[in-house]
């Protein structure tokens, strides 16, 4: 009992500590702060649990959130189990604790259960933060359990949060009380910090989830791993269950930390200070014996003495390289960057995959490692050395001694600054070194040092430079050492997510500053300055901090506040009140400059004033969605591109005809709200009705209405480029190299202007339409919506439109759109090119413009040459062979199987990787703008297995585009993406299953599924089936390309093209009305044989899940050598509703049937309809079978792909 | 150059008055500072060393206003503290070299001769490349004189130096301090009489945070002959004799109890004359037997 004496007392003192109250408060606070955010308390604020229809209390976010929240209290754990006897060493009690008859156990023990209890105290604090608020005022009541269960908080508390506490409690303790010092804690959280974040990395591979989930120290990765593919529903209901990765996650974890405990118990001993040999060693003095012979008089020699504020100055460097070389030699800083150095190169050489494959480790690819998960690896670094070094002379008792040496305040200080900033630029260069290791190792030798070096050296550092000075401020100020780094992360984790909670803008968003993406286009390009003026804005504001701290720094014992104020007030010398006037007023004056960039030069908008404005436009103006506007029928445009000034002029006439019926009186005209515009009017007599330039609504009033036939001119001039800076960088519009502008596809980026009223400016999120007192809305028109069938899903304001344009930019630069050239010449620097379309096409066009490198080839097909041009970045040649195979093979699989290619080239177009929001390539008629990161810098080894040729595939996909999408033009209606993305997806495949075989698709699918059973966990609205596809990506690519891949594998190839062919022949350039999936589904129809008609409900007219096991299979000689297999599966069908709740329905359907030796290779594999419940099958084989199983190669969308198959038993 | 302490006062915020109008003055030589625990020792020694505030009272050496230039006195000043540790893996003629920078010697190649030098004298030159984290307390003590002596000091705070060291180390460190250049104040915080009396030409002693008592340690003797006596008693007459006379010690000897009073004239029977030495002081004082012309005016 005298454990819990121990125990008790231990406790009890705890209680008394301000620290724990603290510890709980803030953890609670943060949580509670989460909760009621994601629940909308807070306007602006855009944190979530993964989708608008995950209830912020339900049992997966409750699960996640308090796991994770836990594991952020690391440092909470750290402070009070590593404490729980390292705190007598710190004191000086232990004598009396050792001397006690006590026995180890109970001392140990005692207090390891006293740190505990006071964790379970402290961690309480995260479920009663959870539910205030979740409850908060102004939470929406829609986004909440009314009544979470009991077990949706026990659960997560039993599961993940108090394991946690226990081992990695357990840990410290043992790690604090065998090396006495509290350091080897931080650094032991550090690497479980490391490991945590490792694995949300390796979860992202598909190969190694399971491996992902086993190292997560923090076990928030099993638990994901085990909820993967949980529905919205499921989310919200099912009860997390200790099973699967996140049971052997828990075991193999606490396993450790009981053996370490235990470890660490049995070397402990209740013995004082042993400091080992070097004890021992040094104390063997050798001075001599005490004599009376006396040595000269005790004074130092005669040394110049200069205590000028230069001397100090000359100083700094060595008083610096003392505190870092300390620093550095100490064991446990080598395994903070050795565990950094783990985390880079790991990142590093895997990072930029995509489907399983790599790209080449340009240097931009290995400094964005260093941005993320190195970056957050740094501040902990920043926040634990800040504290050290702040507490450096206290923690020795060495401060009497320094305080009162003659040396100034400021120097102390500036060298500990100095040492601080020494270690970050240490780490970056740690980092550097590691990156280039890593190319070097991979066989890349383009590497960019300047380009490391500044981004490293001047972007990065600069911003860790300011986070410094703040831990260092904020431990000066706090002046206790365990809150002080408590407080350092609390700040730097809310800074870090202050915008997701509505504060965005960077004026008061310390050390922010807009994001800079480089590209090897375009380079920083002229984003630079204003990441420049806001690093200044802050950097003086962090020297007023630091003038702060310097001012409140303690030197000697006057340690509260009274004192020290009195001190700091001292201590403000006119030179230091310079100093901070200075600074205060180089803030005033960045900031009055940023200032005048973001809110004056160019307009301020917070999220919630670009919501609110898309609210009320939605409410002035929905009213008119259904007024007859004209449709374009032919754009005849100039862009002027002017790279070097990122400015960009577009003009030009549209040629307006009403095909509606009905006279038209009022032109609803849209066009972007940061243009220039110098003529936006048609050519007849009008006036503006209405204007409201920030909603990019001109309601221009026609003097006499455009009859119905009837057309008119309509003539834009318009001005783009960057004026200034806005709160999120400079104006991305026009770039020095790389400008990528566009009209039509995307009508919120689009820069030509447009008519009608324009739903895709509405609010989308159903919880925000709600916080504005708007309905919630489906993603897309009804399936059935018959006037939106007359219009094309691709414009709202034009079918098939008439194309000519002129492109102009600099000489250097090939300006770039659709159609062919008709003239090309340059004159007085500027090269412009005149293109033309030969044929009606869909009203997108993109305008580009770069220093091209062209590569050229040519397809000749049945119905003559097409040409095949890939405009590059010199330098980027990796794949473009791969992209041209990718082409032709595209035309000679499409036009043979699908109908003839309308166009007579195909042009490729390298783009800036950041341009547009990413990663993508977009299909314009005869012209595919193509990402720098998608493809372009892909590193595929055709003799890896796992590698898949995506530049041949994307490519293949685009080709595709120009028959989905461009020859058969959807509706304005659900299913519109199945018969485009799925259509092309599928395209794709096949002609990649020509080329690549079989196996390769069965290897890409695999990523398909993955991905649309993660996309259905994060659905916002409801989950559509394919016939209604309305914009989910998981369902129109993922589910797309698995189930019509599936479909040929049942029907027959053949067969499927040939109702693709019948679709498009009868849909060319069609419309309105247009197409919809409907008609699609009726050419499926004609082509599916009666017994597999079924088929087709399951895959596109429902959400259908299949359950496939094999239970058993057994193996029997047959005289003659042939061998008999009994295989004994069970099957299930379920079909889902949009939410995800799922119900079992008979199942009749197609399913391998395969048997496979021990080399893989199939001695069976044929089609059997299986029905629901169990079903035994005989097969009689050749050779020695070794595994059988049901679907083996999971073409069917089965959420538990690991139990289709058994080996044989005997 | 000497010290003067003018109605220094000190209270703590948990209430504590630690210095309660202290004046004093220290001529250069060594001046012991004498008093039980939690005298204000260390608050005083503290302040002089610019590491505290006072409340009130003035502290000057020679020109220089000690509460309010601080950076003046830490020019002149050396300082050990009661209790100090180090950096645990550097070693001694670093770390020193480290204070030897921070004290003002700019050039490197004096600031190496300086810091040898100070470690021969010590004698720790032998060990000077050893980790500190291994020094032994007696060893540890003359790191931390060597380092109080950087810089040619003028003023020497020395709080309780040899407290924990073994009779040698003791007298080891006594002469280190006495071979202290005589222009030179240097204040020793003891509570161990022989301390003084081995090394120090004034002394003042201190308790309660009130100054009782200054001057020369012979003088103080020698005030007190003839007004100390000593008698053999029991134990329990021991605790009986309190009542009736001045008692200012009692203490075993060879197993019997001595006590030893203070009076004009013998306090009673059986006492005998005893010599007076400084501990009879420390205690006649503590006791409040004695009345220095100081303390009659406070």
């Amino acid at each position: 009992m005298t454990m819990l004496a121990v125990a008790w007392f231990d406790f009890g003192r705890r209680l008394r500590m301000i620290s724990t109250y603290v510890y709980f408060v803030v953890l609670g606070g943060l949580a509670g702060l989460w909760m009621a955010a994601a629940g909308g308390a807070i306007a602006g604020a855009i944190v979530s649990f993964g989708g608008d229809k995950v209830l912020i209390n339900g049992t997966y976010a409750l699960a996640i959130g308090i796991g994770v929240f836990g594991f952020m209290g690391i440092i909470v754990i750290g402070s009070i189990v590593g404490r729980a006897i390292q705190q007598d060493y710190e004191y000086g009690t232990y004598h009396f604790f050792f001397t006690a008859p006590i026995h180890k156990r109970d001392y140990f023990f005692g207090r390891l259960l006293g740190a505990w209890a006071t964790l379970l105290l402290v961690f309480s604090g995260i479920a009663i933060g959870v539910l205030v608020g979740s409850h908060w005022p102004g939470v929406d009541p829609a986004r909440v359990v009314a009544v979470p269960s009991v077990q949706s908080f026990l659960r997560p508390y039993l599961f993940i949060l108090l394991p946690n506490v226990l081992w990695l409690g357990g840990c410290f303790a043992v790690l604090a009380a065998l090396t006495r010092q509290m350091a080897p804690v931080y650094v032991a959280g550090v690497v479980a910090l490391v490991g945590y974040l490792f694995a949300l990395d390796l979860l992202g591979n598909l190969d190694s989830k399971m491996l992902a989930a086993m190292l997560d120290p923090s076990g928030v990765t099993a638990l994901d791993l085990t909820a993967r593919y949980w529905t919205v529903a499921q989310k919200n209901g099912d009860e997390i269950g200790l099973t699967g990765a996140l049971l052997w996650n828990r075991v193999l974890w606490l396993a450790l930390g009981l053996a370490v405990t235990v470890l660490g118990y049995r070397a402990f001993r209740m013995e004082t200070a042993n400091v080992g040999g070097d004890r021992q060693r040094a104390g063997t003095d050798n001075a001599a014996a005490p004599t009376v012979a006396r040595v000269p008089a005790l004074a130092a020699p005669a040394a110049r003495l200069d205590r000028s504020t230069g001397a100090f100055l000359r100083m700094l460097p060595g008083l610096t390289r003392l505190h870092v070389s300390e620093i550095v030699r100490s064991p446990r800083f080598l395994i903070i960057v050795l565990g950094g150095v783990l985390l880079v190169v790991g990142n590093a050489w895997g990072g930029g995959q995509l489907y399983g494959t790599s790209t080449y480790p340009l240097t931009y690819r290995m400094l964005d490692v260093v941005g993320g998960l190195f970056g957050i690896f740094i501040l902990v670094v920043t926040a634990i050395y800040a504290g050290e070094l702040v507490w450096r002379e206290r923690d020795v008792r060495m401060d009497d001694i320094t305080d009162s040496t003659p040396a100034p305040t400021w120097l102390g200080f500036v060298a500990k600054l100095g040492a601080l900033l020494c270690l970050q630029l240490l780490l970056l260069m740690v980092v550097m070194v590691c990156s280039i290791g890593v190319q070097l190792a991979q066989g890349f030798t383009r590497i960019e040092i300047g380009h490391y070096l500044f981004e490293l050296g001047v972007l990065q550092f600069s911003g860790y430079a300011l986070l410094a000075a703040l831990a260092l401020t904020v431990h000066t100020v706090v002046n206790n050492k365990y809150l002080g780094h408590f407080a350092v992360v609390v700040l730097f984790l809310v800074s870090s997510r202050l915008p997701d909670f509505g504060f965005e803008d960077r004026l008061y968003r310390f050390a922010s500053r807009p994001d800079i993406v480089y590209s090897d286009l375009n380079g920083y390009g002229h984003f630079l300055p204003a990441v420049f003026w806001f690093r200044a804005y802050w950097g003086a504001f962090a020297v007023v901090l630091l003038v702060l701290a310097y001012a409140l720094w303690v030197r000697g014992r006057d340690g509260g506040w009274k004192g020290r104020l009195r001190i700091a007030a001292a201590r403000m010398t006119p030179v230091a009140w310079s100093v901070a006037a200075v600074a205060g007023i180089a803030f005033a004056l960045s900031g009055g400059y940023i200032h005048y960039n973001t809110h004056v030069l160019n307009p301020y908008y917070s999220r919630t004033d670009t919501q609110r404005m898309q609210a009320d436009y939605e409410r002035r103006f929905k009213a008119l969605v259904q007024d007859p506007q004209p449709k374009v029928t032919v754009a005849d445009v100039r862009a002027d591109i002017f790279p070097d000034e990122q400015r960009a002029r577009l003009s030009g006439t549209l040629t307006l005809v009403n095909k509606s019926g009905q006279p038209i009186s009022n032109l609803f005209v849209h066009y972007p709200r940061h243009a220039r515009a110098f003529k936006v009017e048609p050519d007849v007599p009008y006036r503006v009705a209405a204007s409201e330039p920030a909603m990019r609504w001109h309601n221009l009033a026609l003097a006499s209405p455009l009859a119905p036939g009837a057309t008119m001119a309509f003539r834009f001039d318009l001005e783009f480029g960057a004026r200034g800076f806005r709160n999120d960088g400079a104006d991305p519009t026009v770039l020095g190299n790389g400008t990528f502008l566009n009209s039509g596809l995307s009508p919120d980026t689009s820069l030509i202007p447009s008519f009608g009223y324009d739903e895709s400016a509405e609010i989308a999120s159903d919880s925000d339409r709600k916080k504005f007192g708007l309905a919630a809305k489906p993603r897309m028109h009804d399936l059935d919506d018959v006037v939106r069938r007359q219009q094309s899903g691709l414009t709202r304001d034009a079918d098939f439109i008439d194309y000519r344009a002129v492109v102009c930019t600099s000489a250097d630069q090939l300006p770039l759109t659709s159609g062919y050239v008709v003239s090309d010449h340059t004159d007085k620097g500027r090269r412009c090119i005149a293109y033309q379309m030969d044929s009606p096409m869909a009203a997108i066009y993109p305008f580009v413009s770069a220093r091209y490198a062209v590569k050229r080839d040519v397809w000749k097909g049945p119905d003559g040459d097409v040409a095949i041009e890939i405009d590059y970045h010199p330098g980027h040649e990796y794949n473009l062979d791969r992209m041209i195979a990718g082409v032709k093979d595209s035309l000679a699989y499409f036009t043979h199987n699908f109908g003839a290619y309308q166009h007579r080239i195909v042009r490729i177009i390298e783009f800036p990787r950041f341009s547009r929001s990413g990663g993508f390539a977009e299909s314009f008629p005869n012209t595919v703008p193509f990402n720098e990161a998608l493809g372009f810098t892909a590193r595929v080894d055709d003799n890896d297995p796992k590698d898949l040729d995506y530049p041949y595939f994307v490519t293949a996909h685009e080709v595709a585009h120009q028959w989905w999408a461009h020859q058969e033009v959807p509706a304005n209606v659900q299913g519109a993406e199945f018969i485009t993305e799925s259509l092309s997806e599928y395209s794709a495949l096949m002609v990649m299953k020509h080329k690549y075989g079989d196996a390769k698709m069965r290897r890409f699918l695999k990523h398909e599924l993955d991905r649309y059973l993660l996309g259905r966990g994060t659905e916002q609205k409801g989950e559509p089936t394919l016939l209604r596809a309305d914009g989910a990506a998981y369902v129109h690519y993922q589910k797309g390309a698995l189930v019509l891949y599936a479909l040929q594998d049942v029907i027959g190839e053949a067969a499927l093209n040939d109702a693709l062919a019948a679709f498009v022949k009868r849909w060319r350039f069609k419309g309105p009305p247009y197409p919809t999936s409907r008609d699609l589904l009726a050419e499926l129809r004609r082509v599916t044989p009666a017994e597999h008609q079924g088929l087709l409900e399951d895959f596109i007219e429902t959400i259908t899940l299949f359950d496939d096991r094999a239970l058993k299979a057994t193996a029997k000689k047959l005289p003659g050598g042939k061998t008999e297999v009994t295989l004994v599966v069970s099957a299930k069908k379920l079909r889902a509703d949009g939410a995800g709740n799922e119900k079992e329905a008979p199942m009749d359907t197609p399913v391998d049937i395969g048997v496979q030796d021990a080399r893989g290779d199939w001695l069976f594999l044929e089609k059997r309809r299986v029905k629901s419940g169990e079903t035994t099958f005989v097969l009689t084989v050749d050779g020695e079978p070794a595994k059988a199983g049901i679907d083996p190669l999971h073409k069917l969308i089965d959420r538990d792909a690991d139990d289709n198959v058994v080996n044989i038993s005997r | 150059m000497q010290l003067e302490i003018r109605d220094l006062s000190k209270r703590y915020a948990n209430g504590v008055q630690a210095l309660q109008q202290v004046s004093l003055t220290v001529p250069p030589g060594m001046f012991g500072l004498l008093g039980p625990n939690g005298a204000g020792k260390s608050t005083l020694m503290r302040t002089l060393a610019t590491l505290q505030s006072a409340d009130s009272g003035t502290a000057t050496l020679g020109d220089i206003d000690i509460l309010r230039q601080p950076e003046r006195v830490r020019a002149v000043l050396g300082y050990l503290p009661q209790d100090f540790g180090v950096y645990p893996k550097v070693s001694a003629v670093e770390l020193l070299d480290h204070f030897a920078r921070l004290k003002g010697l700019v050039d490197g190649k004096t600031r190496r001769a300086t810091v040898e030098a100070l470690l021969e004298r010590v004698n720790l030159h032998a060990v000077r490349k050893q980790k500190l984290g291994g020094f032994s307390g007696g060893m540890r003590q003359r790191f931390g004189i060597a380092q109080a002596m950087l810089g040619n000091p003028k003023l020497v705070i020395v709080d309780e130096p040899t407290a924990g060291l073994d009779p040698e180390e003791r007298v080891r460190f006594h002469n280190l301090l006495a071979d202290i250049a005589s222009d030179v104040v240097v204040i020793l915080s003891t509570h161990i009489v022989s301390d003084v009396a081995d090394l120090c030409a004034n002394l003042a002693v201190i308790n309660q945070g009130r100054l009782l008592l200054t001057g020369e340690p012979n003088a103080l003797v020698a005030d007190l002959h003839q007004r100390i006596w000593r008698k053999v008693v029991t134990k329990v007459e021991a605790e009986a004799l309190k009542a009736q006379v001045k008692v200012v010690s009692t203490r075993l000897q060879g197993g019997r109890t001595v006590v030893r009073a203070f009076g004009v004239d013998a306090p009673g029977a059986g006492f005998e004359a005893a010599e007076p030495d400084l501990e009879d002081v420390y205690f006649c004082s503590i006791a409040g037997h004695l009345k220095t012309p100081l303390a009659q005016a406070a």
